[in-house]
């Protein structure tokens, strides 16, 4: 027995030495590696289920676009493994899932919805969104790779909030205007969506503004009569960054974005300072402008309007909304099952921005309510990742990068989710890892792949704090 | 209702069976990495932050975990060996007794401070002290989480 042991082992013993001879100290990833099996048997099945439907009898059909996805992820765990990273490895295989999801739904909708043609290549709407999913992981793998120190992000604070309002400016001044607002620039074929890239820029300044400042923000108050407001001249350059966003954005009438940049500085500030105060502040303010952007911008006052009757207006502006809610109607417990789903006109799909905007209730209507709340699940999942990671985080500036890179991809989910569900009124933001899209893959590929490098073990520990704080506020002692 | 259709229907419930399976096997992943965060959190009682380190043993920056007992000096058989020229072989022991951290200095040459404060026989230190040793500054936390 011991002989047919040695023989077994022989072979990996000496791979072992070769790679360590070569600088290669692969780790394994066995959690990661049982995960990613799962997610892509269960994609095997959906697209078994998918294909079948679509051709009446037992078939697989083309399955190339599974294979490939397939082996990129493969090639993704592959690269971790070799390099030795120990970073989280339930990010992956989370969003390895809802990318799948993603392929499955665009593979059935009508593929005319986007297209990329060049000269001897055609590209539908599966081909292109497969096309962004590869870049969008591969920048993930590089980053959870790369990154072993974040001196680049936290020392270049007010570098990255001017890139990001640049960025803005130059769509405000170079974009296209469709239907009253400019969203996406354009360079030559390359099109984009800045703002999904400000979301992450706004996070990295918030969280080393906030590590910076956390004591002064936490601890001193300027009072004005019985009320206690927090110390005013530390506020500004946050609230300043804050607003230049907001109002851009919302020139821009990109209320989607709005929202999430405005929850997301909320529940930053909240992490850093604890104090409950800033959450009543903002909320007011947020409140109060609300109220004011509906009496002035009709088109915040026409989305509010639908959410409140949509059948005021069935063939119009509620459209859009009746068709998501039959939609869900339709799906019922178990769904229709794939391909079964959104009766089409021509080639039109029922719900308009489908593949954008509306790709959880397309999801819903096929995979039922309980692949719905599956999806749901599976934000929750990250959720609690990118949590932990923080909770564990070495210093105050990873730990709010952390969540603040969490916040951004749940808060954007739950915003589109209540959106299609008519909980809250609809703004057209993309659901993180499923929405057609290049601009919103690669900016959540940046998310998850700076968690993940801020969850390595091995990483550099980060620059000392400067010695006594300014102003002589020390850390609280509990002595 | 005929065979195909019975399939379809089959590979319908297993795809959402098996998306339910992946989720099933995230939150046992999740509640088993809670457990072992829950039984490490009691092993170490508390952290050591580098402040200032100029030749770089211990490393700037590093979180030292401490255990009961935790030696400190120049002689690489102490807990956390101390590389500074001022900095005595058995310089100072931090210790943990009942519920509080206490610092003593083992007759060392150059004295062992307490935010600035030298060490006279043992002293009581709390989270958020900052411990001297020769040129080496460390700062005594709790442990996250």
């Amino acid at each position: 027995m011991s002989t047919a042991r040695l023989t077994a082992m022989g072979p990996m013993v000496a791979l072992r030495d070769l790679l360590h001879r070569a600088g290669i100290r692969p780790r394994l990833r066995n959690r990661e590696a049982g995960l990613l099996l799962l997610v892509a048997f269960s994609l095997l099945i959906g697209w078994l289920s998918l294909a079948s439907y679509q051709a009446g009898r037992l078939t697989v059909g083309d399955p190339s676009i599974l294979v490939i996805y397939v082996a990129l992820l493969t090639g993704v765990h592959v690269a971790f493994v070799m390099t030795g990273r120990r970073t989280d490895q339930v990010l992956l295989p989370v969003t390895a899932m809802l990318g799948g999801l993603s392929l499955l739904l665009m593979a059935r909708l009508p593929q005319g919805l986007a297209a990329l043609s060049l000269p001897g290549l055609d590209l539908g709407l599966a081909p292109l969104q497969l096309l962004w999913i590869s870049g969008a992981f591969i920048l993930l793998a590089l980053l959870a790779i790369v990154v072993r120190n974040d001196n680049w992000l936290r020392e270049y604070k007010y570098t990255w909030a001017a890139t990001g309002i640049g960025l803005l400016l130059l769509v405000f001044i170079f974009g296209p205007e469709v239907n009253g607002s400019r969203l996406s620039i354009a360079i030559g074929p390359v099109s984009g969506q800045p703002s999904e890239l400000l979301k992450v820029i706004l996070v990295v300044f918030l969280a080393a503004y906030l590590a910076e400042n956390r004591t002064l923000l936490a601890r001193i108050s300027t009072r004005i009569g019985p009320i206690s407001l927090p110390p005013l001249p530390y506020m500004l350059p946050m609230v300043a960054m804050l607003a230049i966003a907001l109002a851009i954005v919302i020139v821009q009438r990109d209320l989607g974005a709005a929202l999430l940049f405005f929850s997301v500085f909320l529940t930053m500030l909240y992490a850093a300072t604890r104090r409950r105060a800033y959450v009543a502040l903002g909320l007011l303010l947020f409140i109060g402008g609300a109220l004011v952007l509906y009496q002035l911008f009709p088109h915040v006052r026409t989305r509010v309007d639908i959410w409140l009757d949509p059948y005021a207006d069935p063939l119009g502006a509620g459209y859009q909304i009746l068709r998501a809610l039959y939609a869900f109607g339709r799906g019922g417990v178990l769904g229709t099952g794939l391909g079964a789903g959104l009766p089409q006109v021509g080639d039109v799909p029922a719900i308009p921005a489908i593949h954008t905007d509306f790709v959880f209730a397309g999801l819903a209507e096929e995979l039922g309510m309980l692949g719905a709340l599956a999806i749901v699940f599976l934000y929750g999942v990250i959720a609690e990742r990118g949590l932990r990671i923080a909770v564990q985080a070495a210093d105050d500036f990873r730990a709010l990068l952390a969540v603040g890179l969490t916040l951004v991809v749940v808060i954007q989910a739950a915003i589109i989710i209540g959106g299609n569900l008519k909980l809250v009124p609809l703004t057209g933001i993309t659901l993180p890892f499923i929405s057609y899209g290049g601009s919103s893959l690669f900016a959540n590929a940046i998310v998850i792949g700076l968690l993940l490098a801020l969850s390595d073990r091995g990483v550099e520990p980060p620059p000392p704090p400067s010695s006594g704080s300014r102003f002589g506020f020390g850390r609280a002692g509990a002595g | 209702m005929d065979a195909f259709t019975l399939t379809l229907w089959l590979l319908r419930v297993a795809f959402v069976i098996c998306i339910y399976f992946f989720f099933f096997l995230l939150l046992r992943a999740l509640a088993r990495d809670l457990r072992s965060t829950v039984n490490s959190a009691g092993r170490s009682l508390g952290r050591l932050i580098v402040v200032e380190s100029p030749q770089g043993q211990p490393t700037l920056g590093a979180s030292i975990p401490l255990d009961a007992i935790t030696s400190l000096g120049r002689d690489v058989n102490n807990s956390i060996t101390v590389d500074d020229g001022f900095v005595s072989a058995e310089h100072a022991r931090l210790t943990f007794r009942g519920r509080a951290w206490y610092l003593e200095d083992r007759g060392s040459t150059n004295g062992t401070f307490v935010n600035g404060q030298p060490v006279q026989g043992v002293v009581p230190v709390g989270y958020g002290d900052e411990l001297q040793l020769g040129q080496v500054r460390l700062r005594l936390e709790r442990t996250q989480p």
